[in-house]
């Protein structure tokens, strides 16, 4: 029965890791349990036993992987086969294009940080058991954030400071835009997931009139984009022609919210909140408060996402910018089962199989659309199989 | 021009109403599909293909239910066996759809169709007001006036209607009495998923008689919304529908008619309208849902 | 945590060694692209490469382009958005050993600049833009004067109207775009000066359930003759045909799809030029060329590479001499735009006598008078 009525099936044993000092009491389970509350279900054994278990598991899991990954592959060939291209072409372009030279490895990286901060967006919300589809309106309303701020201070500061400053423009912004359906959610009830996707195109439309009226570029010669940022206000590259120092905000979000979720207070009560919202009610805690935040805390995350975006890589707003990233961040956080350290590994995969798409293109001329297939056969085979076959109940 | 916007929302609403009534049925079973965009372009490109291959859009149309099952097959199988979380396995499922049109859909952009023909019902359409408004469609778009009020029979006034529902609101229910809600569940997805991939094949065979990549424009997510706003009732759905599809015909009538609105307003207008529709109307819809799918939500 | 990441390290090793060997499997072809001493000229499109459009179009040219000109080898990338990522499918190109890379969308220029800058040993043209005071000698831009073939299809669109109102459907209010409503209505009002043109912006290069909604839209307005400027056109032709109306071609000859309403349209022929860009970079004679600023050619200069399709078999002789007067005095040096040109308020933009320069053209923001619609 439970494969049933319970979507989010629990996962309890899954999760290996001895839990932080073991402090987190092991409340029953009441009622259907998400993922986001494994953790709490963890069983501590001792040590010896769980190394021994543990060595037996990783020979498990590796096979399981192996299995899992080839599959994938295997299907993703299938596919092309049947559309008459060549498997070994394709997957080598874009192995060439997303992490064969230095250069492509980069390229992963600047695709991976708007991804890894849409999943943060997605993540945070789902700890507390709300649903943020709306990662890619609140990454482009990040990234007109990003402009207000600069264009307030028009120059008049500090690079780091201007930096900054947008960074909060940006977060602000995006917060803002997902407060949206976090207030709806907790005083009409209208449903997060919907409201934010819908918010998605509200904010596209938004960014296209920006584009073509109101921020249009004067000098753009017809061009329909903003002005372009520069000098300080945009990240000093690192590295080669593109990659910049905003590939760090990402990285360093996420190790700020693993470890905000994780040992605070605010994390506990939101994981508490994802496990059972009716026990967080009686426990006093403010759901209503607590839900608003983690949504607009989310969507900061992805205000920083669309901040970096454009302060690092495009420069500009434009009406294409990041189409699409906000859905694979949801997906990536799913992934990653809301982790954030997990996370980080996410956005780079899925960044990696973006970035290939282009290769795909050029060599194989497939349409670059397909490296959805492949970005969908992996999140199946985590989704579906990712987890150990004895937690799965029936 | 009440007439105009009013007939160009029946004609644009036609395949949200199939991919609405798709995923009401899938929700009141107790599974929410977000796949249904996928389902969508699949059936758009799968009634294309086979409309071209054989020279039939009858054929075609067929094909595209297949397709969109046959997609939602995998919705199934993710949600019903491997019991991953039905919003994210939804989306991904969307991803596996886009991703195999835009493959497999390259070699037929642009090419010819034979087109699933407009036929206006004798005397009828000679009424005033309504006989263009309702009367003079392509035959799928008369399906869905038919679907609807069939759905809602088949939902409310059958055996099988009950047992679907029961599915939703008690599976446990339904297993005292030695029905396993999973085999109902599957049959709700494949109906839906069909259903989803009829709506994408009028639009691909009759409405638009066309194939581009994506060419769904998120309609299919725009489905999943109606299908909340309305209260998980069909008649409610497609007046969602051709209230979203209205919205679009009403901005076009304003942009020809020379209005002074800014065009950026104009488009937003279709989702605003529905998410302000759902705001102001979920406080009293809460608890009109399937009560499985409330679980999905509420982890 | 740690599986999760593990998990991931046999992914991407697994991948590795699948990648490695298809590589080796794939070697002799990998490197006969370089070193087989093809000269690699790299193209990308901001859409579908079958659109029946734009895209479409320029890929065609580029396919011929290969044949003609020996030595050549050619890389396709479709689907390239108009944001930075197109610089890493340029610089795949260039890895690739791409000599040349045509960047042929509007919005792809200021990304062809950028890599033109980092790569000097790259010719970088761009399809559209305008390269400004850019003084970079491996990058130029190119275009045809679009708005010529487009004031003549106007004028056989005013010819066979019977209601004087025509329908113009259009994605995005570029100048491009701009400037062909204009030319068009301008061209219409030549035959008829009470021409109204009504405008309809569907928000996309591509929604064919809203381009289907905008035809019967503009039916409904009494228009008679329907053109576009949209990157899939189909939908729109066969819906117009469909109505009994008349359709005017812009991208692509589509008069198969409109045996009884098809008038006559714009089409692209880029063969002739991208063969002489492709010879001037391979002869090491690009810079200084003409082709290295903005390259702009019209009916007074020559090749057009936007010309005019067939005619429908309702275009009558006299309506076919309208053109060709109108042709002939472009030819002669005149412009669509020679004033006295007025916006939709009434207020005079060119003056009589005057005519607009190829750049004012291209930033061109007003509608003309008898346009109804609004930009912003």
């Amino acid at each position: 029965m439970t494969a049933v009525d319970a979507p989010g099936a629990p996962d309890a044993p899954d999760d290996l890791e001895p839990d932080a000092g073991g402090q987190l009491p092991t409340p029953p389970p009441i009622g259907p349990v998400d993922p986001t509350t494994a953790t709490l279900l963890d069983e501590p054994g001792s040590l010896a036993a769980f190394a021994a278990f543990r060595h037996n598991r990783i020979v498990r899991v590796a096979v399981r992987w192996v299995v899992l990954v080839g599959a994938t592959i295997a299907i993703f060939c299938a596919f092309l086969l049947a559309k008459g291209a060549q498997p070994d072409e394709v997957l080598r372009s874009m192995w060439e294009t997303s992490l064969g030279s230095p250069d492509s490895v980069g390229e992963t990286f600047i695709r991976a940080t708007p991804i890894l901060l849409a999943a943060l967006a997605a993540a945070v919300p789902a700890r507390g058991g709300l649903f943020n589809l709306g990662g890619e309106g609140q990454l482009l309303l990040g990234a007109v954030g990003a402009f207000v701020a600069a264009n307030a201070l028009d120059g008049g500061a500090s690079s780091a400071v201007t930096l900054v400053c947008m960074a909060i423009g940006g977060a602000v912004f995006g917060a803002a835009w997902a407060a949206i359906p976090a207030v709806l959610k907790v005083y009409t009830r209208t449903n997060e997931a919907i409201s934010s996707l819908l918010l998605n195109y509200i904010a596209g439309i938004i960014i296209t009139w920006l584009c073509f009226e109101r921020w249009k570029d004067p000098i753009s010669l017809g061009q329909a984009y903003s002005r372009e940022l520069t000098g300080g206000e945009r990240f000093p590259i690192i590295w080669g022609n593109r990659v910049h120092l905003g590939i760090f905000v990402g990285v360093i979000a996420g190790l700020v919210l693993w470890v905000i979720l994780r040992w605070s207070t605010w994390g506990f009560k939101l994981k508490v909140l994802g496990g059972n919202p009716s026990a967080a009610r009686r426990a006093g805690l403010a759901v209503t408060g607590l839900s608003i935040a983690a949504m607009m805390v989310g969507g900061a995350m992805a205000g920083l996402g669309g901040m970096v975006e454009v302060a690092g890589t495009e420069g500009r707003l434009r009406p294409e910018l990041l189409a699409g990233y906000g859905f694979i961040g949801f997906l990536a956080s799913w992934l990653a089962r809301h982790d954030p350290l997990r996370i980080i590994g996410a956005a780079v995969l899925l960044g990696a199989i973006a970035v290939g798409g282009s290769g795909l293109k050029i060599t194989a001329g497939l349409s670059g659309g397909a490296v959805n297939i492949l970005m969908a056969l992996v999140l199946f085979a985590v989704l579906g199989w990712g987890r150990t076959s004895e937690s799965e109940g029936s | 021009m009440i007439e105009a916007v009013l007939t160009g929302a029946v004609a644009g609403g036609t395949s949200i109403v199939f991919a609405g009534l798709g995923e009401l049925t899938c929700e009141r079973a107790g599974v929410i599909n977000l796949g249904t965009e996928g389902s969508m372009l699949c059936g758009a490109l799968a009634a294309y293909v086979v409309g071209i291959n054989t020279g039939s859009p009858w054929l075609g149309v067929l094909a595209g239910i297949a397709a969109g099952a046959l997609l939602a097959s995998v919705h199934a199988v993710m949600v019903l066996h491997r019991h991953a979380n039905q919003i994210a396995v939804g989306l991904v499922v969307t991803f596996l759809g886009t991703g195999l049109t835009s493959l497999f859909g390259q070699d037929y952009v642009g090419k010819g169709v034979q087109p699933l023909e407009s036929w206006a019902i004798p005397g009828l359409s000679k009424l005033p007001f309504l006989g263009t408004v309702l009367f003079d469609h392509d035959p799928l778009t008369y399906l869905s006036f038919v679907a609807v009020p069939l759905v809602a029979w088949g939902l409310w006034r059958t055996r099988a209607g009950l047992i679907l529902r029961s599915a939703g609101e008690g599976p446990e229910v339904l297993e005292i009495y030695g029905t396993s809600a999973r085999k109902v569940r599957w049959i709700a997805l494949l109906v839906g998923g069909g259903l989803a991939g009829l709506g994408g094949a009028q639009l691909s065979t009759a409405a638009t008689l066309n194939w581009s990549e994506g060419m769904t424009v998120g309609r299919g997510f725009v489905a999943v919304a109606l299908v909340i706003f309305a209260g998980w009732h069909p008649l409610k759905l497609a007046g969602g529908a051709y209230l979203f599809s209205g919205a679009i015909a009403l901005q076009l009538q304003l942009q020809a008619r020379g209005w002074e609105i800014s065009r950026y307003l104009l488009e937003s207008l279709p989702y605003v309208t529905v998410l302000v529709v759902l705001a102001l109307l979920s406080n009293r819809r809460i608890h009109g849902g399937p009560a499985a799918l409330e679980k999905v939500f509420e982890g | 945590m740690s599986r999760t990441i593990r998990a991931l390290a046999i992914v991407l090793g697994l991948t590795m060694l699948v990648a490695g060997c298809g590589s080796s499997s794939g070697d002799s072809a990998s490197s006969s692209a370089s070193s087989d001493g093809k000269f690699t000229v790299g193209f990308i499109y901001v859409g579908p490469k079958d659109d029946f459009g734009y895209n479409q179009a320029a890929y065609e040219a580029s396919v011929a382009m290969e044949k003609a000109v020996p030595g050549v080898k050619v890389l396709q990338a479709e689907n390239v958005p108009e944001t930075a990522e197109s610089e890493a499918t340029m610089q795949n190109m260039i890895d690739k050993g791409a000599k040349v890379i045509f960047a042929t969308s509007y919005g792809h220029y200021e990304f062809a600049k950028n890599m033109a800058e980092k790569n000097p040993g790259v010719t970088f043209v761009h399809q559209g833009g305008l390269k400004g005071d850019t003084k970079l000698d491996n990058l130029g831009t190119y275009f045809g004067t679009v708005y010529e073939p487009v004031y003549l299809a106007g004028i056989a669109a005013g010819s066979v109207t019977k209601s004087d109102k025509l329908g113009y459907v259009y994605a995005f209010p570029i100048p491009q775009t701009l400037a062909n409503i204009n030319a068009f209505t301008l061209g219409a009002q030549s035959v008829k000066p009470g021409i109204k043109v009504i405008t309809i912006a569907t928000g996309s290069w591509c929604d064919p359930s809203v381009q289907s909604q905008s035809v019967k839209t503009l039916l409904d307005q009494d228009v008679d003759v329907i053109t576009q400027h949209q990157d899939c056109t189909k939908t729109i032709i066969e819906a117009t045909e469909a109505a009994g109306a008349y359709s005017i071609g812009y991208h692509a000859d589509a008069s198969s799809l409109a045996p009884k309403g098809w008038v006559t349209g714009s089409e692209w022929n880029w063969t002739p030029l991208y063969t002489d860009i492709v010879k001037t970079v391979k002869d090491g004679t690009f810079k200084g060329s003409k082709y290295d600023g903005d390259f702009r050619v019209g009916l007074q200069t020559g090749d057009n590479p936007f010309v005019q399709s067939k005619y429908g078999s309702m275009v009558t002789d006299d309506t076919k001499a309208l053109i060709e007067k109108a042709k002939k005095s472009f030819e002669d040096g005149g412009s669509p735009f020679a004033g006295p040109v007025e916006d939709q308020d009434g207020k005079v933009i060119y003056a009589k006598g005057k005519q607009p320069t190829y750049a004012e053209v291209e930033t061109m923001k007003f509608f003309v008078k008898g346009v109804v619609g609004k930009i912003g």
